[in-house]
């Protein structure tokens, strides 16, 4: 293990000289819990997250991770995650697909409680027959559970964005989960340039008598304190508790917008904003994306690029401004749902602009020819 | 990001109003403080602050578990000023002392609670109320409870990030605000302590 | 807990509510108190909203009263009656979801262990029948299969009673309950059996009705979970609410089933325990 020195996070993340080097997505992992001081990790194997977790685990054996250990199921190690979180640690884990839907439950209890978790969730499709194949699906699902959701196109956006997001996560405003989503497969398992930040650096440590809540070590009031209380006696207070307590997690969502466009740069990208048509997608449809429009470019048809880095909290002004001058907008998708589509629908004032689709699923790739189909005809 | 329209002024705003954050209500940047929705110089926030507490038929302060426990170093000195700074006032005293479910034993003239800090506005008439050392989730919880069915002025002094939930918030509020606050109550009555 | 944490800021002594004066002034922290002391001092329940001759209660106030070290446990409960009663214990407490309790205190504890290296801290697991021995049971005995140093007390109702009466894997076989509602098809599970097997170092089965022995097994249990490895108690406690027998009679519907043959109280000490245990008994 090298010795490293506790850096100031901007300086990690936008100063600190970078090297390149040609790794997997899981192996990015490693590279951002190795610089994230993450005091615990717990694993359990999932396709195609398993990897990730195995390298975790080897630089736990190297003494960059303090503590590790594989749980019995999903549901088990998102409850061993917050148990450790309540302690008052960094922790990481990592799932993906039918993991993430054995694990459900917890999820919004991690926000509810206030728990600045990172969970890495490499997709995969979750519906019978079983299959192991990439597929965004599991997003759709989670996408009301509180936790801020991160879609990375590549592996240096899930190096990049692990590291932001135990910095969000902890802060005392924010103070819930983030979960950095990475397409299973297409990221985690191809190799990819990264621009590595120096080893012998990491993140400051985690606060936790910063919280917004306390925490459960007995070192600090009140000691009466349960976490978290069942708020359920039928009478208009219990209600109005329970209402305030659910406002003050979407709250603590809308709070992150400011830190993540920090550290994102802004909760989208966009290329060719002066564009007619815009192409606005999130993960690894954003790559095939830009095959598409560099063609459709070349063709004379003025089509730009949304690149959606933040799913929660949603873009929801910045692609209202950009679809407002636009003629179209077409929402490729790695699953069946279109759930993105139906999110810029959302929050667009003439839906009628969107176009849902190309969608694929299943495994199956997209090639860029059907994104540029669309961008033909809306064209025509 | 957008500018908000949302106010975030004295309730009783309704049955259920939505949280200030999701209104487009930010927090004040470090060395800023929140009045009533908008970021306002420090300084400002203090004196509006200092000027409602005196000009309160019944100001009463909220102390939270963080203060009212001497639980780690400075915290004593903190208690100091703040009951310093309530004597000056003129303000009762009514502890936080927990976070846990107590309806409907509590009693609202000994306590509040985040869960239900209407029913110790309401009992006690306090038209001004000053929340600190309470943990954040717990003040943002209790605050817009307050706004929802009260007509309570709320004044939150919070070593964070601060509270958008209150009328006025400092954020990074500790000693050096609560002495601060102590001194433009004494300047605003006439310089006179009681 | 920090020595004088738990020490009132100086001018608020007079606005804290008294339940909290009376924890500082009286209470049980870096006390060593034991059950025989219950009536002396401030205890660490204040009031819960449990129904009338709960045995679950009184199993709860007896494990409280036994902890050796109140100062320095985290409790983890689970979903049921007794997570009712926890928002009012002067512990730190947590209630996540239902069945879980075991995988919460397992990165609990091993968490307070990164934090605290040089410090003793009992993670504590109290839940119901329901919470342990099925919906839980597989995080229950994989925390033992870990060796998890926790301590994991059952409190055994027979039933799942806060969501009204039905059928647990605990009830007795044939009775009548909800969700068996032609009797109970399958015996009793046999956990302590379960646990030694799994590798619990300490293994007690007892019952409010005899609250010394109880006393004893909560406290070794806490110290050999400290010193060796995982350790279970199972405390029966009879709910008079579901089984619908009279709230006094609590105590000797536990005496009588013992009498019967139905209920026994039950001690299993590893090698490694039993040396540990002599040594710091025959030291005090």
């Amino acid at each position: 293990m090298i010795d490293q020195k506790i850096v100031d996070p901007d300086y990690l993340l936008f100063e600190a000289p970078r090297t390149s080097e040609y790794i997997t997505g899981s192996e990015a992992v490693r590279e951002a819990i190795k610089r994230a001081n993450v005091d615990m990790a717990i694993a359990y194997p999932i396709t195609p997250q398993s990897e990730s977790m195995h390298l975790v685990g080897d630089i736990y054996a190297q003494g960059y991770v303090k503590e590790y250990f594989r749980g019995e199921n999903e549901f088990a190690v998102m409850s061993s995650v917050a148990g450790a979180s309540m302690a008052g640690v960094r922790v990481f884990t990592a799932t993906g697909g039918p993991g993430t839907m054995r694990a459900f439950e917890v999820f919004p209890t991690w926000a509810g409680a206030r728990l600045p978790i990172v969970c890495a969730f490499m997709t995969r499709g979750v519906n019978s027959p079983l299959t192991i194949q990439p597929d965004t699906i599991e997003m759709a699902y989670l996408l009301e559970t509180g936790i801020l959701m991160l879609h990375a196109e590549n592996s240096q956006d899930l190096h990049d964005m692990l590291l932001m997001a135990f910095m969000v996560a902890e802060k005392t405003d924010v103070h819930i989960p983030v979960g950095v989503f990475a397409d299973g497969f297409f990221v985690t398992h191809t190799r990819d340039k990264v621009n590595m930040l120096p080893e012998d650096c990491k993140l400051p440590s985690y606060d936790p008598y910063s919280a917004p809540v306390p925490v459960m070590d007995m070192e600090n009031v009140p000691v009466r304190q349960m976490r978290d209380p069942f708020v359920m006696k039928s009478n208009f207070i219990s209600y109005a508790a329970h209402a305030s307590w659910q406002q003050e997690i979407d709250a603590a969502a809308e709070r992150s917008r400011k830190y993540l466009n920090h550290y994102l740069g802004g909760l989208i990208d966009v290329e060719h904003e002066d564009a007619d048509i815009f192409i606005a997608t999130s993960g690894t449809a954003v790559s095939q994306s830009r095959e598409a429009i560099a063609i459709a470019r070349e063709e004379g048809i003025n089509v730009g690029l949304i690149k959606i880095k933040s799913i929660r909290p949603f873009p929801r002004e910045e692609i209202c401004a950009l679809a407002s001058r636009a003629k179209g907008i077409i929402v490729p998708e790695f699953n069946r749902v279109g759930w993105l589509a139906k999110e810029i629908c959302n929050v667009i004032d003439e839906p009628r602009k969107v176009v849902r689709g190309p969608r694929v699923f299943g495994g199956m790739t997209m090639p860029p020819e059907l994104i540029l189909a669309e961008i033909r005809r809306i064209h025509q | 990001m957008r500018e908000s329209s949302y106010k975030v002024l004295p309730g009783p705003e309704g049955y259920l109003p939505p949280a200030a954050a999701t209104m487009g209500v930010m927090l004040p940047d470090p060395g800023q403080a929140i009045m009533e929705g908008e970021s306002v110089d420090r300084d400002i926030a203090l004196r509006a602050a200092a000027r409602k507490l005196i000009e309160a038929r019944n100001p009463v302060f909220f102390p939270g578990p963080l203060i009212l426990w001497d639980w780690k170093p400075g915290v004593a000195e903190k208690a100091t000023a703040l009951k310093e700074l309530a004597e000056a006032v003129g303000a009762k005293m009514i502890p936080m002392p927990d976070y846990r479910p107590k309806y409907p034993m509590i009693n609202p003239a000994i306590e509040v609670n985040p869960n239900h800090p209407n029913l110790t506005i309401w009992h006690n008439k306090i038209d001004v109320c000053l929340f600190i050392g309470v943990h954040c989730h717990y003040a943002n919880l209790a605050l817009k409870i307050i706004r929802g069915g009260t007509d309570c002025y709320t004044i939150a002094v919070c070593a964070e990030a601060g509270h958008e939930e209150a009328m006025i918030s400092l954020r990074d509020a500790g000693l050096c605000e609560l002495q601060r606050l102590r001194e433009l109550v004494i300047e605003l009555k006439g310089g006179k302590n009681q | 807990m920090k020595t004088g944490m738990l020490k009132i800021s100086p001018g608020f002594e007079d606005i804290m509510p008294p339940e909290y004066r009376e924890l500082v002034d009286n209470g049980p922290y870096g006390k060593n108190y034991g059950i025989g002391d219950l009536g002396s001092y401030k205890e660490l329940l204040e009031e819960h909203p449990l129904c009338a001759g709960c045995g679950l209660a009184l199993s709860l106030r007896l494990t409280l009263a036994s902890l050796p070290m109140p100062e320095d446990t985290v409790i983890v409960g689970s979903t049921g009656c007794s997570a009712l009663a926890f928002p009012q214990v002067a512990l730190h407490n947590i209630h996540s979801l239902f069945g879980n309790q075991n995988a919460v205190a397992s990165g609990l504890k091993r968490a307070l262990k990164l934090r605290f290296p040089d410090k003793e801290k009992d993670v504590v697991v109290i839940a119901g029948d329901g919470a342990t021995a099925d919906i839980g049971l597989d995080m229950v005995m994989q925390s033992w299969l870990r060796r998890e140093k926790i301590t994991t007390i059952m409190l055994d109702n027979e039933a799942y009673a806060n969501t009204g009466g039905q059928e647990s894997g605990m009830s007795m076989q044939g009775a009548v309950l909800n969700m068996a509602p032609t009797g109970k098809k399958f015996p009793k599970l046999s956990l302590p059996e379960i646990a030694q097997t799994c590798g619990c170092a300490y293994v007690a089965a007892a019952s409010p009705a005899k609250p010394k022995q109880l006393a004893k097994v909560v406290r070794r249990a806490i110290l050999v979970a400290r010193e060796i490895g995982p350790t279970y108690v199972q405390l029966y406690s009879p709910c008079p609410t579901n089984y619908k027998f009279n709230p006094k009679e609590t105590v000797s519907l536990i005496k009588q089933r013992e009498k019967d043959g139905l209920y026994q109280s039950k001690e299993y000490i590893s090698q490694e325990a039993k040396a540990f245990l002599e040594s710091i008994e025959v030291k005090k």
